[in-house]
């Protein structure tokens, strides 16, 4: 090749790296959005037009106002911390003891073949026919709650985490004992990190169950928290009032999956490519 | 005791047999009675038809399998020609499937075994970072391996055994799953690098090209149970480059191994 051919060739592929930052972008994310404001719109205008009245369904202006006006007027603030903090204690709870649990009988047959038949036990058992029992132990306030979502939470997170626990190569331990590891170097180096994508499967159900669990048990039992304000608003018909706390539910429920897909995607970038 | 001025000298398989045991079928027995040695600071390639326990012979020798029966020993010398079993030296292995942590980057991974011996980090990277230069793998560092080829895995996998200076290399099958291309050039690459460091090296495979080419001696297991057939002296000069096997001397080597090998892989065949 010639001198001038060959810098041509350079030339040629400096103009292809120009363009090195290209990358492929995500060009559906306003899909869900646009969407949902066409739906309120439509929910707005119907709403108004047909003369529906206020007590059974309020238009989507109406709520928002109602849901600031609890806000501003009506505590309603107390009531969503507690309620998150009841969701939360549960939920943390739950994944020490299933994270815990989940790797000690994942890596020992002694362990799993112990408790295996208590989780099969007690994971069909619907965790809400546990309130009556645990009322008349714990009574009915924060460690009542607390405890029933963590009872709901742990299934999922512990056998998550013993299938993640499990399924760890092979290969990938022989290597390590290969370089030198001691069998809690491998535990921690390698089969935690290993599990970690089947944990946070496990995490993410969890937290929509720990959601589910209080909200339910706030309704049947508790005199403060979300639930309970939706059921006293739905007895006095304030039908503005259960609207804007279920929006406020869901806004919640938003929120908190948005936020795990972050951290998923912040704690997996190496399965990205 | 093996005293100070005693010199590494062999790998003695003594009479290793192992069954692998099967929830589901009958054990299988990957090794009887093998016996064989491995000179130090050679290259030895173990061959023969899959299945017959050459892998498990070499997780046997690196000491992560616990023989049926049988021991591995490594012997020490002073010259004299006697030998005697001494303290296991240095070694490190390169696996087939790489075997590399995916969620840590090429200089993490490479690094991996002095964190394990509590090196610090500045001085790991460092050592690490020279050891991926070895591998012509410099500006890959921060790489996760999901973004290399195999080939590029592969190298990451060789400079993590290198990183650890072993005296003993075990190589499982190192190229197996790459490419014809990617392989040819790897082998060269290898040969470069354990010709003049003086390590000992054990190569498990199955391609009687590479046996020949990387290898100072290649031993031949029968079908099995694995059991060490044939031992050959590879008498061709070095340094060996890839027209090494136009080479008529290569060629008969080749036949002479496939010759041997033959009627094995057609037991294997049979029974499996």
């Amino acid at each position: 090749m010639s001198d001038q051919s060959l810098r041509a060739a350079a030339d040629q592929a400096q103009a292809d790296n120009a363009h090195d930052d290209e990358r492929l972008r995500d060009d559906t994310w306003w899909y869900g959005p646009v969407a949902m404001v066409a739906f309120l719109a439509f929910w707005e205008v119907a709403v108004y037009l047909a003369d529906i009245p206020e007590l059974y369904l309020p238009r989507p202006s109406v709520i928002a106002v109602t849901l600031y006006d609890l806000f501003a007027h009506k505590g309603l603030l107390y009531d969503m911390m507690l309620t998150l903090y009841r969701i939360f204690g549960g939920f943390f709870l739950a994944a020490f003891v299933g994270i815990a649990l989940g790797i000690a009988m994942g890596t020992s047959k002694r362990i799993h073949a112990t408790f295996d038949i208590f989780i099969s036990a007690i994971y069909p058992v619907p965790k809400i026919s546990l309130v009556p029992l645990l009322v008349i132990w714990l009574g009915s306030g924060n460690i009542f709650q607390i405890v029933l979502s963590a009872l709901g939470c742990v299934f999922p997170i512990l056998v998550n985490t013993i299938i993640g626990v499990k399924q760890c190569d092979e290969g990938l331990i022989l290597a390590a004992r290969d370089l030198g590891a001691t069998r809690s170097q491998i535990q921690r180096k390698i089969v935690l990190p290993a599990a970690v994508p089947a944990i946070f499967g496990g995490l993410r159900l969890a937290l929509g169950i720990s959601i589910i669990l209080i909200v339910a048990a706030e309704m049947q039992t508790a005199k403060y928290g979300l639930g309970a304000r939706l059921q006293l608003a739905g007895q006095i018909l304030e039908t503005g009032q259960v609207f804007a706390i279920l929006l406020l539910l869901a806004i919640i429920g938003i929120l908190l999956t948005k936020g795990q897909n972050q951290l998923d995607r912040l704690i997996s970038r190496w399965r990205t490519n | 005791m093996v005293a100070a001025s005693m010199q590494f000298e062999q790998i003695a398989v003594d009479k290793v047999s192992h069954r692998w045991l099967s929830k589901t079928r009958k054990p299988t027995t990957a090794l009887a009675q093998t016996t064989c040695e491995f000179a130090a600071g050679k290259i030895t390639a173990l061959v023969g038809p899959s299945g017959c326990g050459k892998s498990t012979l070499l997780l046997i020798m690196r000491g992560l399998l616990q023989p049926s029966s049988g021991a591995v020993k490594f012997m020490y010398g002073d010259g004299s020609g006697k030998l005697q079993p001494g303290p296991a030296p240095g070694m490190a292995t390169v696996w087939q499937s790489f075997n590399l942590l995916p969620w840590r980057t090429v200089i993490d991974n490479v690094a991996f075994g002095l964190e394990l011996a509590g090196v610090a980090k500045e001085e790991r990277h460092a050592r690490a970072a020279e050891a991926i230069r070895s591998v012509e793998l410099g500006g890959f560092e921060k790489h996760y391996p999901s973004q290399l080829s195999g080939g590029m895995r592969q190298r990451v996998g060789l400079a993590r055994g290198l990183v650890m200076m072993p005296d003993i290399l075990f190589l499982d099958e190192p190229f197996g799953a790459l490419d014809a291309q990617t392989r040819l050039y790897l082998q060269e690459q290898l040969a470069a690098v354990v010709e003049k460091s003086g390590k000992t090296v054990i190569l498990v495979t199955h391609s009687i090209e590479e046996a020949i080419f990387l290898s100072d001696t290649v031993l031949v297991m029968t079908a099995r149970p694995g059991r060490v057939a044939a031992r050959l002296d590879i008498d061709l000069p070095r340094p060996r480059g890839f027209d090494m096997q136009n080479d008529p001397r290569f060629g008969e080597l080749f036949n002479e191994i496939y010759g041997l090998l033959r009627d094995e892989v057609r037991k294997s065949m049979l029974t499996a």
